[in-house]
């Protein structure tokens, strides 16, 4: 939640601080000097403690104690791959680590998802779509512009990918524009997207025959037969499902 | 500040750059494996399931007893059979096989045909006859109450109750309808009633004569070269077809003859019954013994009738592309292929057509007007409409829908239901994703673009794969450092056989419900309503909710069984 207010609050942080030059470097071993530089050279995409290893070609426990004496000294920082959480990555402190590795605006310090931001963003890209009854990227990011509802800046590509998200929970329809009808106001070829329901409409999608009955969500049905362990006549969701 | 990759698969991102050309490759090699592991003779007919082949042994044993079933089980799972292959395989008596053949091909659920087996140096070739499942037909059985339904809207009720007789009978000659009509009367009207009615039946295509009972097939070498023969217009050779295809396109009437409605009879003045003419209305199933196997086919100067499947699957098909639509789009959108699917039914060839039309708007908007719901409609309300349909408009404002498009995303429709509801909301949007993009896509891909956690993505996607959802393929990419990468992929020609033998053994556990209910009250059915009282009547009325549901259930599916197996 905090990461999420912060995204709608504050403004967004610059990729790297200046080095205060007034305050000496603190005195570092020739390990030290090495492992720094290494990690210095990498910049905002910083480097993995397995691949300081491969490359110094240090003792493993070198490497660690030197890692720990840097960082002490405030000359490194640990920050988490959002890709690779369980891995310590290693960063310059002068710089800040790139979208690559902290997964830009969709995940929090901690390398997380920020599900409730996202699901915040759809909600009003999905009420600008339903407003705008044919929509395309660029007038939804502009619609969620002038509504002013975030501090920070989405670009249209942001925006992009949470709208290609409604599509994928089939909140909303993507086709290309044709020129005619209702697409009369979008250049041919276009993507644009429309709302799938009304705003009465269930949220759920349309559930289908298989997924109706109970074999359809079971996930065993593959062992199920007449008088196996798992069968027709003694199957616990058909029992419930009949259970009048 | 950099960004992630657009969630658009079709983009390609810096951060993949390295290993989507062994992408492609990947694919490429993946497309030229599936090709070279298609069937000899691929053709479009592809044989039952493991559930499938269970569903219709089940629905012949429930209408004609075991021993049927278990004729129709060899059948189905070795293929076509001679007579004494059969008896051999069984291990049952050869006139026990024979009755069962008959049923079957009574029934027209087993056809026979004769091949010619090339003999060896010394001996001259031999002609035998083999009989062969017809699948399909079993199948259909489940749908009869349908197609009553259909021929009960459309026609008066003398064509329902002799369609029902066909139903009930498999097939007939016009004189067994007449006998069946007259029911023992010596009368007239009867005859040219039967005849009107079973004319009316032929007219709306609703029956046709029945197949060739035995056609020859020729030796495959011969077919096979005429169906790969280049003509300067063709730029690709027709593929071969199966057995299955050639045995019934063998015995197929020809088109001009099929609904031919002229009608020759027999009465007892003038003709003689054959020894061994198919068993009359009501009595038993016997023949006599005869050693030849001409006894197994029809007397060939009686044609004999039966229903039209064809035509009540065309219905069907067109049934769901309109209902997909209502519920898809909305009603104006339903009203504007309804009249494209109603004008351009007759000049449909096959159930399978990929589009209708094209159609002048003119025409689209004639048939819109005949129906209640089109008669509100304006002329720019149908084009908006089949706009929003995505119809291929030509010059002169005619319209063409793709047909095959609608059933595919009716098709998705459905199995992305199952996903939701099995394995949950961010499995569905990732099997959305892969479905849409029909592309191999890595799992970080697939993480950032359907918004789901990197870990609980793996696990999705590991779950799907194991249930048959996905196709995985694993990439390594050497380097300073090794590194795996998995791809993943919704491989519709694997899934949607495997959705539908899932659908077959939910249909086949519905019936085993419903039989297991009815038995466990079997001692409440039997008896009279007037000692169902109190807590008996309560548990009566709860069996009959459950049959409905049961039943009604079973109906459902079947439709959504069409919808993979017949559309």
């Amino acid at each position: 939640m905090k990461g999420f207010l912060a995204k709608i609050l504050l403004n967004t942080m610059s990729k790297r601080k200046r080095p205060d030059l007034k305050v000496p470097a603190p005195y570092m071993t020739e390990q030290e000097k090495i492992l720094y530089n290494l990690i210095q050279s990498k910049q905002d995409l910083g480097i993995w403690s397995w691949d300081i290893k491969r490359e110094t070609s240090l003792p493993d426990n070198v490497v660690d104690k030197s890692l720990k004496s840097l960082r002490s000294k405030l000359l490194i920082k640990e920050v988490v791959n959002v890709q690779f959480k369980g891995r310590k990555h290693y960063l310059a402190s002068e710089f800040e680590p790139s979208s690559e590795i902290t997964g830009g605006k969709w995940y929090n310090d901690q390398g997380f998802l920020e599900t409730e931001f996202i699901n915040f963003l759809k909600d009003q890209c999905l009420k600008h779509i339903r407003n705008l009854k044919i929509a395309t990227v660029d007038t939804v990011a502009n619609a969620v512009r002038r509504s002013r509802v975030l501090k920070i800046d989405c670009s249209s590509q942001e925006i992009g990918d949470i709208v290609r998200a409604l599509v994928l929970d089939n909140d909303v329809i993507e086709m290309r524009s044709n020129g005619l009808g209702e697409f009369a106001s979008v250049p041919t070829g276009r993507m644009c997207y429309k709302c799938r329901r009304s705003p009465d409409a269930m949220k759920e999608p349309r559930v289908g025959v298989m997924a109706w009955i109970p074999c359809g969500v079971c996930p065993r049905i593959a062992r199920c037969m007449p008088g196996g362990t798992i069968s027709p006549m003694t199957c616990e969701y058909y029992s419930k499902w009949l259970d009048f | 500040m950099s960004f992630r990759p657009s969630c658009d698969p079709l983009a390609s991102s810096s951060s993949s750059n390295t290993w989507s050309p062994l992408v492609q490759r990947l694919e490429q090699e993946q497309e030229q494996r599936q090709r070279q592991q298609q069937p000899r003779g691929g053709g479009t007919m592809v044989p039952p399931s493991q559930y499938g082949i269970k569903y219709a042994v089940h629905i012949i044993s429930s209408h004609f007893g075991d021993l049927v079933a278990k004729v129709c089980e060899c059948l189905l799972r070795r293929g076509p059979l001679t007579h004494r292959n059969i008896v051999r395989f069984m291990e049952i008596s050869a006139s026990q096989v024979k009755n069962c053949l008959l049923v079957l091909i009574q029934q027209n659920c087993v056809q026979a045909f004769s091949v010619e087996h090339p003999g060896g140096d010394e001996d001259e070739s031999r002609r035998s006859t083999e009989y062969m499942a017809v699948f399909d037909n079993i199948i259909h059985r489940m749908r009869f109450p349908k197609f009553v339904a259909v021929v009960s809207q459309e026609l008066d009720k003398e064509c329902v109750e002799l369609f029902q007789g066909l139903l009930q009978h498999g097939r007939l000659t016009l004189e067994k309808m007449i006998d069946r009509a007259k029911s023992g009367q010596e009368d007239c009207p009867a005859q040219d009633a039967t005849r009107e009615t079973l004319s009316k039946l032929i007219n709306a295509r609703f029956v046709e004569r029945c197949p060739d009972p035995e056609p020859h097939l020729s030796p495959p070498s011969e077919e096979e070269g005429r169906a790969r023969k280049r003509t300067k217009f063709s730029k690709v050779a027709a593929e071969p077809q199966t057995i299955e295809e050639r045995v019934l396109a063998a015995a197929a009437p020809m088109e001009a003859k099929r609904f031919l409605t002229i009608f020759h009879t027999t009465t007892e003045e003038d003709g003689q019954k054959t020894e061994c003419s198919f068993p009359g209305v009501g009595e038993k199933r016997k023949c006599d013994a005869l050693e030849s196997d001409k006894e197994l086919g029809s007397d060939g100067s009686q044609v004999l009738w039966r229903v039209n499947v064809q035509e009540f699957m065309h219905r069907f098909r067109h049934k769901a592309c309109v209902e997909n639509v209502r519920e898809r789009l909305d009603g104006g959108a339903a009203v504007a292929l309804n009249a494209m699917l109603e004008t351009s039914r007759s000049m449909e060839k096959k159930v399978k057509t990929d589009n209708a039309g094209p159609l002048t708007i003119n025409t689209i908007y004639e048939e819109v007007m005949k129906g209640e719901a089109g008669r509100a409609m304006t002329l720019d309300h149908l084009r908006a409409s089949l706009v929003m349909l995505g119809c291929e408009r030509g010059t002169d404002e005619s319209y063409q829908i793709d047909l095959k498009n609608i059933i595919e995303l009716a098709q998705n429709e459905e199995v992305e239901s199952v996903v939701l509801k099995r394995y949950g909301r961010e499995a569905y949007r990732i099997f959305r994703l892969l479905s849409k993009a029909n592309r191999l896509i890595e799992t970080d891909k697939i993480s950032s673009t359907a918004f789901v956690d990197k870990t609980e993505t793996s696990k999705i996607l590991f779950r799907l794969w194991k249930d048959e959802f996905l196709h995985m393929e694993k990439v390594v990419v050497t380097g300073p450092r090794q590194t795996q990468f998995l791809l993943w992929k919704v491989n519709k020609s694997t899934l949607w056989p495997h959705v539908l033998d899932e659908m077959y053994h939910a249909a086949l556990n519905l019936n085993l419900r419903v039989a297991y209910e009815l038995e466990k009250e079997n001692e409440l059915l039997n008896l009279p309503i007037e000692k169902r009282s109190g807590p008996l009547e309560k548990r009566y009325n709860r069996l009959r909710t459950v049959r409905l549901l049961l039943e009604s259930s079973l109906m459902k599916l079947d439709d959504a069984i069409m919808l993979f197996h017949d559309f």
